[in-house]
């Protein structure tokens, strides 16, 4: 499992773990019962703090993702509902896929347009935030 | 696992003759987390971690390190044994051999790891029979790290830790903190790496002439500074923006540059209900966060 | 380990000194055998007075040296984080540093003696145990307070020049004072044997001035505890 943390963008580091163990999950990089490393060993790996480690693996512990076993580590959980997910996620690269096709025939520079896309999703981050 | 302060300073004042080095300070620094502490030369940060091991005494208010008074002779002694500290000189001996060294800080402290100090010197590839005096600045660098990993503290303050090291250097530096955190160690460091800063601290504190301008968690920090870039049909309206939550706004004809520590939402609101025709909301780095935090204003 | 510390910072300095002295005095010594006939018994002995008064300042130019140091001097030299933050009290740190500068100021003083001892003995000219006893006494248990002076202002004064510069100056000044005004409490004049010589056989008395050697021992002392006084109330 690789993973890539980019303190940069605006998004705290455990939210983006979080959401690639997620990733991981749904599109089969990681299969029901593979262990995560311990939360120092990943953290030594990634250089970041372990709290971040931690968090980002209470909270997935909390929606069910992961089953951490005391003194055995993290384990994957992956239902079948979450399946289906990695399909949602197929379908909406090709929606992606054709969308900036578009934007490029428009004029769009590729900079621009991921500019444009790091925008909207901020402020829909900050929407949701709010709600 | 309990959340009291390692470290608690209140109102903790130190003047040099009319010089106030740090001023009312009230910092304070968690149990098991690691905290940055950043500020630019002169801010005072080297002034307080003095204050907190009883070099210097304060001029007024006071502080406890581990739960102790920093005022208690006693208690300091015993502190000292259970905090290591690296001075941003990181000081050695110069008449001593590396090997010397080793020895003579081993001594001190009933909690050595021998297996580390090997690790360690195996790692940082120190020449065991060479005169400190004779050793580069980042080997003395190394060293004086090694002292301080070696041990079992439940404290560990650095001055500027990376000082002196390679990129190699600062990436294996960042991952012995990294271990020490998840050993339980509280980590306190100030540097000037941001980027290495950004990386790894859970919690950030900006000291600016001797007071705190920054005192909260990286990624409230992360989630709260926004840069919002607009751009006007008609003259940027620079007044409608000044709004609490507002650090700093540019403007040059029909466009303006907003960076915001918090209420993003709100300024973004009110760009669209004043019709802008184009809304940008990025993210802002800590270097940017920290630049804002300490110009003049 | 702080002894092993303060025992390899001293040790340059502590040899080479040791090795000045006594090589002064044997070669003085062993000279002073070619040039008399074995019935200047006082002429001899008048030499051993001569080799006194040299060795007392070569001694306590050399303890000056040994009581430089400390933790004020570590902050002009920038090690004084690294002492501080070691857990030991300060008091401690200056006891071990006197403790060890002490023990190299006796060793300065007994080596050089009994070099001249068995110089003299082995070159025919063979002088009383006795004799050599009373000089090494007199000069370390009178001189120690010059030892001791330096210790204090190397707790006082910072900079790693400064500080020898001043001692040296607080040194002369001391015996200058001394001599002209209080002579009978000038400790040199004690040292060097002044108070207790017979002019006439140049041997030194039966009976050493232990007054005199207890009064610059208690003075000693004081100057120790004052700069322990001194170092921890201070701020690095």
């Amino acid at each position: 499992m690789f993973y890539k943390l980019t303190p940069t963008t605006g998004q705290p580091l455990y939210l983006q773990l979080m959401q690639q163990v997620r990733h991981a999950a749904e599109t089969g990089a990681l299969r029901d019962g593979d262990q995560l490393p311990g939360i120092r060993t990943l953290a030594e790996e990634l250089v970041v703090s372990p709290n971040t480690v931690a968090k980002a693996y209470g909270e997935l512990e909390h929606e069910g993702l992961l089953e951490l076993r005391q003194g055995l580590g993290a384990f994957v959980c992956v239902k079948r509902r979450t399946r289906s997910l990695a399909n949602d996620v197929n379908l909406a690269r090709r929606r992606i896929r054709d969308l900036i096709e578009q934007l490029r025939e428009d004029g769009l520079l590729d900079a621009e347009i991921r500019r444009a896309f790091e925008a909207e999703l901020l402020y829909a981050a900050e929407a949701v935030r709010k709600r | 696992m309990t959340n009291e302060a390692v470290i608690l300073t209140q109102g903790l004042t130190k003047s040099y003759g009319n010089r106030e080095a740090v001023r009312a300070l009230n910092l304070s620094v968690g149990r098991n987390r690691i905290t940055a502490f950043l500020g630019r030369n002169g801010a005072g940060k080297s002034t307080t971690i003095k204050v907190l091991l009883g070099m210097v005494r304060a001029t007024a208010g006071g502080g406890t390190v581990l739960g102790k008074q920093i005022t208690d002779k006693k208690a300091n002694l015993d502190m000292r044994r259970r905090v290591a500290y690296v001075a941003e000189d990181k000081p050695l001996y110069g008449y001593m051999t590396v090997e010397q060294t080793i020895s003579f800080a081993r001594s001190f402290y009933s909690d050595w790891r021998t297996n580390v100090e090997r690790q360690l010197l195996r790692d940082y590839e120190l020449p065991t029979r060479q005169k400190i005096k004779q050793l580069s600045k980042g080997m003395r660098t190394k060293l004086a790290l090694l002292l301080a990993f070696a041990r079992r503290p439940e404290l560990l303050i650095l001055d500027e830790p990376s000082d002196g090291l390679d990129p190699v250097g600062i990436e294996n530096l960042l991952q012995t903190l990294v271990a020490q955190s998840a050993d339980g160690v509280t980590v306190f460091f100030s540097s000037h790496q941001i980027a290495e800063v950004e990386r790894v601290a859970d919690h950030v504190c900006i000291l600016e002439k001797g007071c705190l301008a920054v005192d909260a968690p990286l990624d409230e920090l992360r989630q709260s500074y926004r840069r919002i870039d607009l751009v006007f049909s008609f003259p940027a309206p620079e007044r409608e923006f000044r709004i609490s939550g507002v650090e700093r706004i540019r403007t040059s004809g029909h466009q303006m540059s907003v960076l915001a520590s918090r209420n993003a939402e709100a300024l973004v609101e009110r760009a669209h209900r004043l019709n802008a025709v184009s809304v940008e909301v990025a993210p802002v780095g800590l270097r940017e966060i920290f630049l804002e935090t300490v110009k003049e204003n | 380990m702080l002894w092993y510390r303060f025992w390899l910072e001293t040790r340059a300095r502590f040899l080479t000194s040791l090795a000045t002295v006594t090589i002064f005095c044997g070669v003085f010594v062993y000279h002073a055998e070619g040039l008399l006939r074995p019935q200047w018994k006082s002429g001899f002995n008048r030499l051993l007075f001569i080799n006194q008064q040299f060795l007392v300042i070569m001694w306590i130019l050399a303890c000056v040296l040994l009581g430089m140091g400390g933790i004020v001097r570590e902050k002009a030299v920038g090690t004084s984080s690294l002492t501080l933050s070691l857990p030991v009290r300060r008091a401690t740190v200056l006891g071990v540093r006197v403790g060890v500068g002490l023990a190299e100021a006796i060793v300065l003083g007994v080596v050089p003696w009994l070099t001249v001892f068995v110089i003299s003995a082995w070159a025919g000219m063979p002088i009383s145990i006795t004799q050599v006893g009373s000089y090494i006494v007199l000069l370390t248990g009178g001189g120690l307070v010059y030892f001791a002076t330096a210790v204090l202002v190397s707790s006082l004064v910072v900079g790693e020049y400064t500080a020898p510069a001043v001692a040296f100056g607080v040194v002369l000044l001391s015996v200058l004072v001394f001599d002209n005004w209080l002579p009978r409490f000038n400790a040199w004049r004690l040292v060097t044997g002044d108070f207790s010589i017979d002019r006439k056989t140049f041997l030194l008395g039966k009976h050493l001035p232990w007054p005199g050697i207890l009064a610059s021992l208690a003075v000693a002392a004081l100057m120790v505890l004052a700069s322990m006084l001194v170092v921890e109330r201070r701020e690095f």
